[in-house]
């Protein structure tokens, strides 16, 4: 009797908390198969369900093209801020130097800085570079984020120092030493570090809207958008192309969800 | 970028700019060219893009000559758009622009004054055109904006929702006395919302709310001088409060009236008729739709302001403002009309294509419920747009104050009274 | 990581190094040229354009018009009850972000085997959810006539909630979409965090006869605090930020302004008006509103956070 209140207590939040979480994305997914005049009704089930809703976003608008523009985008930005956050991590772990307190406080401040604020300028800089239009244009306005310098210097500084001095002893250079030292030893918060990065980047959406003018050119947070109109919402269309855009990111968390709650478990971002 | 900025500036306004507005406008085009069109019906799925980028398609066609690369961003996004890109270099041709942003487009963006850049031109082309289309895109006597899509509030009638309460719908409410006493019939018989207009909240109904008070004889501004606190224009929106105080009024989120109205939940919208094939295609099997004119105060003729987006010409360069007048002129001709009207759902500019079998005729003889609105096209008065650097703040005082008067507890012309007061501060200074 | 923006925000504590070298430049050069170029130089311009008139556009020239921009937004009425919402925002979501998966983590941490991990996974689901989808979800469900959440209220027997009509719940329903996709999040961390508290500190505490709750305040609570003072300072810094998306794509601030904050009216008196004075000055105003605010939870944080051992 005790044992089954307890664990009562245990299960019942979380049952809660975990329908809360999965009803609406199921909403979503039956919502997209209703047929227009059925839109409205509150049946958990469609009545007659039907693809319509997804052979017309596929018809209206260049899914696929937009789904890999998307996936290049959130790839590569989620490989730079890996990247760069590593380096500068290392660097502000590695050696005590003059400026080194300046560099953390610009990294960190630079968190504060409001998006709404440097997009407009942004917007003309990549103008004038070519980038309208472009992944790169996507990517590299956002190739650093103060974010995962401050995960990655965290981690690096519960990193044992004698490992990397050992190695530095048998005369490997600082980039050897990350390659082969830090980083097969950082697994677990690089890899959850990129999986952040890569959701926030596929999910972006005011810089895109700015930068692409092009349907082609787009990502699937405009594409999206390409439903929501002030002439009213196509709500069934809009529900097919959401589960679309979110259907991607949730067959890879559907596959790799041990490894990335796992390397969240141990990644040192707490 | 500003600092770098700062320096372009005082170079364009020197040389640049200057030249380039006495500039004529080319007789005809000899080499290829491309200009820019930015338009809001692209940035949606469904016929709006369909048929926009038909019509851009059989403008290419008829001139080789001339390559147009669309621009799509959503309406409320475009003229930040527009504006980044005048200040990034790259220099739109032709936009398409929303009426709010009619004065700013005229003063600051540069747009040309269709007078002085196609004179005679305008005036054979604008031959058939309604009066009142044309002068909404008129600032100071000059056309800076050539009406392109447009409409004008209608009132949806939920027919079933009418004879559920025992109400005619073959009797809609002609007057606002009218459509209190039904609005108050529906919500006690069936439950139901009686009467919505889609003037306030995130999606922009500041034409219903005109409409409104012009339909009252108010103005909301004169001159420079703000004038929606004056009593004809604060007549109307007591009068919604007098609704919303009663029952007749719908009591609900104002961001999703449209859904209220397409789930059958809603008797009376007072909404533009750019919405007609949703809503016909919503009530389809649910519900009969029905579509009126807006309402009078009384006796007094409405006066329908009008929502949706002119053209501007934007080029500096002599070429390509030929091309972007050719494209212009296209997209306001009898065939585009023609497919704007009966694909899109705005209404035709061109009235004479409205009874012309090679055009509309068909369409609107199998179309009825456009009448209501092409009546109203006869009483159309412009949308006034908001002058000086401060425009969008004054205009959102202003709807969030007639918001707040027709929503609110406090007293609504006080309400009105205040925000006018600060707002006149935020105008430009007369003289 | 809280030791990480300790070192950051407040500078080290420690005598600075003299040691000029160059090889760290070096490994920082990738991050800091981004930032610099990106961020860095439209702040600094924006700090001198907040001091004009301007529209950015080539025609017209900037006018100085010295702090008038500041005390334009600074009086703005509106502002009052912007600052008011957004510490209302903040405040709403904390039980969110901290109370709840600080309480979850602690009551789960004995589960075991396959129901954890799936609990942990279906938990995590609303942080994969693009914000602008979530907004159209959640309006979807809570549409007062042909919402689902309102259609079980009804079988209910009870009346509908106008969860985005009601100026006094609007705002509250926005702070639970934005919730809505923190919960699982901070639950993870902190189980995490949990996960790691050396079981001896337990066992010990038991064995001198302390309760289960006494465990938890006098062991738990302690250890964890870092992650909690974290997600706190996340929640203060950036909460109203998050819910910028949702404002923005659902009611626009209203109804009656109920749902503005700091950064909609930002957006709305300053982004959307095509004033660069305006807009900069806005931005200048939150970057150091929230400077200040940030300095402020660090200095805090540092008094009462416990570091394990």
């Amino acid at each position: 009797m005790k044992a089954d209140t307890r664990r009562l207590v245990v299960h019942a939040p979380m049952i809660v908390l975990s329908l809360l979480a999965v009803f609406p994305v199921w909403w979503m997914v039956v919502t997209s198969l209703k047929p227009e005049n059925e839109i409205f009704s509150t049946r958990l089930w469609p009545a007659s369900p039907s693809l319509e809703n997804y052979a017309y976003v596929l018809d209206a608008i260049p899914m696929i093209r937009i789904l890999w523009n998307t996936f290049a985008m959130a790839a590569a930005t989620a490989l730079a801020q890996v990247l760069t956050g590593l380096c500068a991590a290392y660097a502000l772990t590695r050696w005590r130097f003059r400026g080194s307190g300046i560099a953390q406080g610009l990294i960190a401040l630079s968190w504060l800085v409001p998006f709404q604020l440097t997009m407009i300028p942004n917007y003309v800089l990549a103008t004038k570079l070519g980038m309208l239009n472009t992944i790169a244009g996507l990517v590299i306005p956002n190739a650093a984020a103060a974010f995962a310098v401050l995960v990655l210097t965290n981690a690096m500084r519960s990193f044992p120092k004698d490992l990397i001095d050992a190695a530095r002893m048998d005369g490997a250079g600082h980039l050897r030493v990350l390659c082969e030292v830090v980083v097969p030893n950082l697994r677990a918060p690089l890899a959850s570090l990129g999986v952040l990065a890569f959701i926030s980047a596929w999910n972006e959406y005011f810089w895109p809207l700015l930068l692409t003018r092009r349907i082609e050119d787009t990502v699937v947070q405009i594409g999206l958008q390409m439903f929501m109109t002030q002439e009213g919402n196509q709500w069934g269309a809009m529900m097919a192309a959401a589960t679309l855009a979110s259907l991607p990111i949730l067959l890879l968390y559907l596959v790799l969800h041990r490894q990335i709650i796992d390397s969240f478990m141990r990644s040192g971002i707490r | 970028m500003f600092r770098r900025q700062f320096m372009t500036t005082a170079l364009a306004a020197t040389m640049l700019t200057a030249p380039a507005a006495m500039a004529e406008m080319a007789a005809k085009i000899t080499e290829p060219v491309t200009i820019t069109f930015y338009s809001y019906n692209l940035a949606s799925a469904g016929l709006g893009k369909d048929t926009t980028e038909g019509l851009i398609a059989d403008f290419m066609a008829e001139n080789p000559m001339v390559k147009v690369e669309a621009v799509a961003a959503p309406s409320n996004e475009i003229l930040s758009r527009v504006q980044a890109d005048i200040v990034a270099g790259q220099q739109p041709d032709v936009a398409q622009l929303v009426f709010r942003d009619l004065i700013y487009a005229a003063k600051d963006l540069g747009a040309q004054p269709l007078e002085d850049l196609a004179g005679d031109e305008l005036k054979a082309h604008s031959e058939g055109m309604v009066p009142n289309g044309l002068a909404l895109g008129r600032v100071d006597d000059k056309t800076y904006g050539l009406a392109y899509t447009f409409s004008t509030p209608v009132m949806f009638i939920n027919a079933d929702l009418f004879r559920a309460a025992g109400l005619d719908p073959d009797q809609p409410p002609r007057t606002w006395a009218e459509v209190k006493a039904a609005g108050i019939a529906i919500h006690e018989a069936t439950g139901k919302h009686g009467f919505f207009p889609g003037a306030f909240g995130p999606i922009d109904g500041t034409f219903v709310y005109q409409s409104l008070v012009m339909s009252n004889g108010g103005q909301v501004r004169e001159g420079n001088k703000l004038t929606y606190a004056d009593p004809a224009a604060a007549e109307a929106v007591t009068m919604l409060r007098d609704l919303r105080d009663s029952g007749a009024y719908a009591d609900i989120d104002v961001a999703a009236h449209m859904d209220t109205f397409a789930s059958g939940d809603l008797a009376m919208f007072l909404f533009t008729s750019a919405i007609q094939s949703r809503m016909v295609k919503a009530a389809d099997g649910n519900f009969e739709l029905r579509v009126v004119a807006m309402p009078s105060f009384g006796d007094k003729p409405t006066a329908p302001t009008n929502s949706g987006s002119a053209l501007f010409v934007l080029s500096q360069d002599p070429v390509k403002q030929r091309a972007a007048w050719e494209l212009t002129k296209f997209l306001t001709s009898k065939h585009a009309y023609t497919q704007i009207t009966s694909k899109i759902g705005y209404l035709p500019l061109r009235l004479d294509i409205v009874d012309d079998p090679k055009y509309l005729k068909d369409w609107v003889e199998a179309n009825p419920m456009i009448r209501p609105n092409l009546e109203q096209l006869t009483r159309l008065t412009p949308n006034v747009a908001f002058p000086g650097p401060n425009y969008r703040q004054v205009e959102s005082m202003m709807k969030d104050a007639a918001a707040e008067a027709v929503l609110g507890t406090g007293d609504p012309v006080e309400v009105l009274k205040a925000a006018q007061e600060r707002g006149q501060a935020l105008m430009p200074a007369d003289g | 990581m809280v030791q990480t923006l300790d070192a950051t925000f407040a500078l080290p504590a420690r005598a600075p190094s003299r040691r000029v070298l160059w090889q760290p430049w070096v490994y920082l050069a990738p991050t800091l040229a981004t930032l610099v170029v990106w961020i860095y130089w439209p702040l600094i311009e924006a700090a001198y354009l907040s001091f004009f008139q301007w529209n950015m556009l080539p025609t017209a020239t900037p006018r100085y018009v010295g702090v008038e921009n500041y005390a334009n937004l600074l009086t703005l009425p509106e502002m009052g009850r912007a600052v008011r919402n957004t510490v209302l925002y903040i405040l709403g979501l904390l039980p969110l972000s901290v109370v709840l998966p600080t309480a979850i983590a602690i009551l789960t941490q004995d589960l075991s085997g396959p129901f954890r991990s799936l609990y942990r996974s279906l938990i995590f689901i609303p942080m994969i959810i693009a914000p602008i989808v979530a907004a159209v979800l959640w309006r979807w469900l809570l549409n007062e006539d042909h919402g689902l959440v309102n259609a079980g209220i009804e079988v209910l027997g009870l009346t509908p909630v106008g969860f985005l009509k009601d100026p006094s719940i609007a705002l509250w329903t926005l702070v639970w979409i934005t919730g809505w996709k923190l919960i699982g999040f901070a639950t993870l961390l902190l189980s995490a965090a949990n996960g790691t508290i050396d079981p001896g500190y337990v066992e010990a505490a038991r064995m001198d006869g302390a309760s289960r709750w006494q465990v938890i305040r006098d062991i738990r609570l302690p250890l964890l605090s870092p992650t909690i003072l974290l997600l706190t300072m996340m929640t203060i810094l950036f909460g109203a930020q998050w819910s910028f998306v949702y404002i923005n794509a659902l009611t626009g601030g209203g109804p009656l302004q109920s749902t503005t904050n700091v950064f909609y009216l930002m957006w709305d008196y300053g982004f959307q008006s095509y004033s660069a004075g305006w807009s900069a000055t806005a931005g200048m105003l939150t970057f150091a509103g929230f400077g200040v605010i940030a300095m402020l939870c660090l200095r805090l944080m540092k008094r009462f956070a416990v570091h394990e051992g």
